[in-house]
C-alpha cells in the first residue's frame, strides 16, 4: 500500500466503529454531491412559486414572479457543476448529451436536465421578457443595445397579437412545467431511491420526499432574496406578498415534514436487518445533522415561528418588522434544514457497512475538487449568476410596484404603521 | 429582414429558427463522433479483440492431470476439489510447454494460505479460518496441512489451540499448573461455535478467595494450600482481583 493512501486512511481508521468492508472506509460521494440536490431542488422549488403566478392566479407572489424565474436560471445553471466536477473531468461533460447511455440513470440526468433548462426556464423567461428586451434595446446605446436586441431574438414585434401569443405560450410553458420540474427533482432522489443495495436510500417515497423538500427550499430561498436584495435595490418589502409566499411554504414544510416521518414510522414498523445499525448511525454520527439541524432548528423550530405568526395574527399584524425578522429567521433556518437533508442522505447512505455491523466517518477536505471550498464556491456562484441576470434582466418594476397589481391598480389597503 | 409566414407569430418564428440551428449543430456533431464511440456493440467486439491479443499463461484446470495423476486425482477428492491447481502454484503454461525449463511457484510461506483462512467475518460460516497470530505462529502450514488434501476442520483439542497467547503466558505464570477448567467452563458448543457461545468467566472475589483467602490454609488440596493467602475482608476492598492482578500471569509479593 503506499504512503500517501496509509497516511490518508490513518486518520479515518480510529473513527471507524465496528466491522466494516475495506472498500467503505472512504466515502466517495462527498461534499459536492451533498450540493447537487440542494441546487437542483432551489431550482424546482423557485419554479414551482413561478407557476403559482401562472398558472394558480395568487397574485399577491407577483412581485416574486420574475424574480424566481431569474433565481431557478442561476441555480440551475450551477446544479450540473458539481455533477460534472465530481465525475473529475468537467471539460467532457457534453459527452454525456452527445453519447447517451440509456441504461444508466445518471447519464441520463444529462437529458431532464436539459429539456428543462431549453423547453422550459429559458423559453418562460424569455417569453417574459421579449417586449421588456425589445424596449430595453430601445433605450440602451452601444453593446448593451446589440445585446438586448440578440437576447431578443432581433424581434421587433410588440404588437397586440404577439404579446397575446407571448401570454399563451407562457402559460402552456408554465403547465408543461410543471411536470418537468417534478421530473427534474424526482429524478435526483430517484437516483437514490433506486439504489436497492443501500437501504438508507432505497425507498419509493424518496423522490416525493425530495421534491417536497425541494420546493420547501425554493420558496424559502427566493423569499430570503426578495427581503435581501428589495431594499438593497432602495424599495420596500410588499409583507402581503411575503406572508403570502411564506403562507405557502410553511403548507410544504408541513408536507414535507409529514412525508418524512411516514417514511419515518415505515422504516421503524418494518423493523429490517438494517434498523439496528442505522438507529445507532442515527444517534451517533448523525445526530447533530439530522436531529438537531435538520429536523429541530430546519422544520420544528422554522414551523413553530410560522405558527406562532399564525396564531397570533391580529396582534403580528401590527407589527411588521417584527413579522418581517421572524420570517426571515425562518426562512434561514429552512436553507440550512434542507441542505442537512441532503447531506443526511448522502452522507449518511455511505455511513453505515453493507455488512451492518459497522459505521465509517466522513473527512471533508478542504481544498481541492471534492473540498469544502470548492463546495462553497458553487453555493455562491448561482448568487453571482443572479447578480448577473438581475442586471441584464432588471424584475425591479414588478418586485418594487408594492400592493399594486398587474395593471397599477391597488390591492387591499395599507397596512396599519408599527404599533398604531 | 426575412419575411416569416403570415399566420405564424413572430416569436414562435424566431425560436423555431434557434431550434433548427440547435438540432442542426447536434446533428452534425453525432455524425462527425465515430461510431465506437457511439455503438456499446461495436465497444464489446473491440474488448473481446483485445482481450483475445493478450498472450496465455495459464494452462488450465486439466492440463496438469496428464502429469502429475496422483496429486491431481488426490486433490479432487479432497476439500480443495474446486480450486485449480494454477490457483495456488501460478500459471503454467510455459511448464506445461516445457517441463524441465520452468517449474511452476510452491507457495511454502504462511502469508499465502491466510489469504484465504485468515479469521474474516465476511467469510461464509463454516468456511475453515484461524487467527494467523494464535495460530501455531512461526510453523510452516504445510507442517501440519497437506494442501492437496486439507483435511476439514476439528475440534481443537486444547484451549492453546485458539487461545495460543494466553496458554504461553500462563506457561510461565505461577498459575502454570491450573487447568483452564478451574476458572473457566467451556460448553462443547464453545468449539464449534466460538463466537456463539462462550465459557465462562470468574464472577467475584470470593471465587479467587476458594484458594487466596487466609481461612483456606486448612484446605486439602495441595495446590490452595501453598497459594499466597489474603485476609478478603482487608485486601482490596470493594473491588475485584482481576482489576489489579492480571489471572493468567498474576504476580505474587512475599
Amino acid at each position: 500500500m503506499n504512503q500517501d493512501l496509509m497516511r490518508h486512511l490513518a486518520e479515518i481508521l480510529p473513527q471507524i466503529q465496528g466491522f466494516i468492508y475495506p472498500n467503505e472506509v472512504e466515502i466517495h460521494w462527498g461534499m459536492l454531491i451533498v450540493v447537487y440536490p440542494y441546487i437542483t431542488g432551489v431550482v424546482a422549488g423557485a419554479f414551482i412559486l413561478a407557476s403559482l403566478v401562472k398558472v394558480f392566479n395568487v397574485k399577491e407572489v407577483q412581485p416574486l414572479y420574475r424574480l424566481s424565474l431569474l433565481t431557478a436560471l442561476a441555480y440551475l445553471l450551477v446544479a450540473p457543476m458539481a455533477l460534472v466536477s465530481h465525475l473529475g473531468h468537467p471539460g467532457r461533460f457534453y459527452e454525456i448529451l452527445l453519447t447517451p447511455q440509456t441504461s444508466s440513470a445518471m447519464a441520463m440526468f444529462g437529458f431532464v436536465y436539459a429539456w428543462y433548462l431549453m423547453a422550459v426556464l429559458l423559453l418562460e423567461i424569455w417569453f417574459v421578457h421579449r417586449t421588456d428586451m425589445i424596449a430595453w434595446a430601445e433605450e440602451k446605446t452601444g453593446v448593451m443595445r446589440f445585446v438586448y436586441r440578440a437576447l431578443a431574438l432581433f424581434s421587433r414585434d410588440t404588437s397586440a397579437r404577439g404579446v397575446e401569443f407571448d401570454h399563451k405560450a407562457l402559460k402552456t410553458i408554465t403547465i408543461i412545467g410543471i411536470p418537468s420540474a417534478f421530473l427534474l427533482h424526482g429524478y435526483v432522489g430517484f437516483i437514490f431511491g433506486s439504489i436497492k443495495a443501500n437501504p438508507w436510500w432505497s425507498s419509493v417515497l424518496i423522490p416525493i420526499v425530495f421534491l417536497f423538500s425541494a420546493i420547501v427550499s425554493g420558496i424559502a430561498l427566493v423569499i430570503l432574496f426578495y427581503m435581501v436584495i428589495t431594499p438593497l435595490a432602495g424599495g420596500k418589502i410588499n409583507m402581503k406578498c411575503v406572508d403570502k409566499a411564506v403562507d405557502f411554504l410553511f403548507y410544504a414544510v408541513i408536507v414535507d415534514f409529514s412525508l418524512e416521518v411516514v417514511e419515518f414510522i415505515h422504516r421503524v414498523y418494518q423493523s429490517e436487518e438494517e434498523i439496528k445499525i442505522l438507529s445507532e448511525m442515527l444517534m451517533s454520527k448523525l445526530f447533530m445533522s439530522l436531529i438537531v439541524i435538520q429536523v429541530m432548528l430546519g422544520m420544528i423550530l422554522p414551523l413553530a415561528i410560522i405558527s406562532v405568526t399564525k396564531i397570533f395574527r391580529h396582534r403580528f399584524s401590527l407589527n411588521e418588522d417584527l413579522r418581517k425578522m421572524l420570517y426571515f429567521i425562518s426562512v434561514l433556518l429552512i436553507q440550512f434544514g434542507i441542505f442537512a437533508t441532503r447531506w443526511n442522505v448522502v452522507i449518511g447512505g455511505q455511513m453505515f457497512s453493507k455488512s451492518f455491523r459497522g459505521l465509517t466517518t466522513y473527512k471533508m477536505e478542504f481544498g481541492g475538487l471534492e473540498g469544502l471550498l470548492f463546495a462553497l464556491a458553487l453555493l455562491m456562484l448561482p448568487v453571482v449568476i443572479l447578480a448577473i441576470l438581475l442586471k441584464v434582466l432588471p424584475p425591479w418594476k414588478e418586485m418594487l410596484a408594492e400592493g399594486k397589481d398587474g395593471d397599477g391598480r391597488a390591492v387591499g389597503g395599507e397596512l396599519p404603521a408599527p404599533g398604531a | 429582414m426575412v419575411k416569416f409566414p403570415e399566420k405564424m407569430p413572430d416569436s414562435l418564428a424566431r425560436l423555431l429558427v434557434v431550434f433548427v440551428v440547435l438540432t442542426a449543430v447536434l446533428a452534425i456533431a453525432w455524425v462527425m463522433i465515430p461510431t465506437p464511440m457511439k455503438s456499446v456493440h461495436v465497444q464489446w467486439d473491440n474488448a473481446i479483440l483485445r482481450e483475445k491479443a493478450k498472450p496465455m499463461r495459464y494452462a488450465g484446470a486439466h492440463a496438469c492431470e496428464e502429469c502429475h495423476g496422483e496429486i491431481y486425482g488426490k486433490k479432487k477428492a479432497g476439500y480443495h476439489r474446486d480450486l485449480s491447481c494454477e490457483t495456488c502454484h501460478g500459471p503454467a503454461k510455459t511448464h506445461t510447454e516445457d517441463p524441465d525449463k520452468t517449474k511452476p511457484a510452491i507457495p511454502a510461506t504462511r502469508s499465502f494460505c491466510v489469504q484465504c483462512h485468515a479469521y474474516n467475518p465476511s467469510r461464509p460460516r463454516g468456511f475453515p479460518q484461524i487467527n494467523p497470530q494464535g495460530h501455531n505462529p512461526l510453523k510452516p502450514c504445510a507442517g501440519c496441512h497437506n494442501p492437496h488434501d486439507p483435511k476439514p476442520p476439528t475440534t481443537p483439542k486444547e484451549c492453546s489451540a485458539c487461545h495460543g497467547e494466553i496458554a504461553r503466558t500462563k506457561a510461565v505464570s505461577h498459575h502454570v499448573q491450573l487447568e483452564c477448567t478451574t476458572c473457566h467452563q467451556a460448553p462443547q458448543q464453545h468449539k464449534i461455535t466460538p463466537r456463539g457461545v462462550k465459557p465462562t468467566k470468574p464472577q467475584n472475589r470470593e471465587f479467587c478467595g476458594k484458594c487466596h483467602a487466609k481461612d483456606t490454609r486448612e484446605t486439602r488440596e495441595k495446590l490452595a494450600k501453598s497459594a499466597p493467602k489474603i485476609d478478603m475482608a482487608e485486601h482490596g476492598e470493594k473491588y475485584v482481583c482481576w482489576q489489579c492482578h492480571y489471572p493468567h500471569s498474576p504476580e505474587v509479593e512475599n
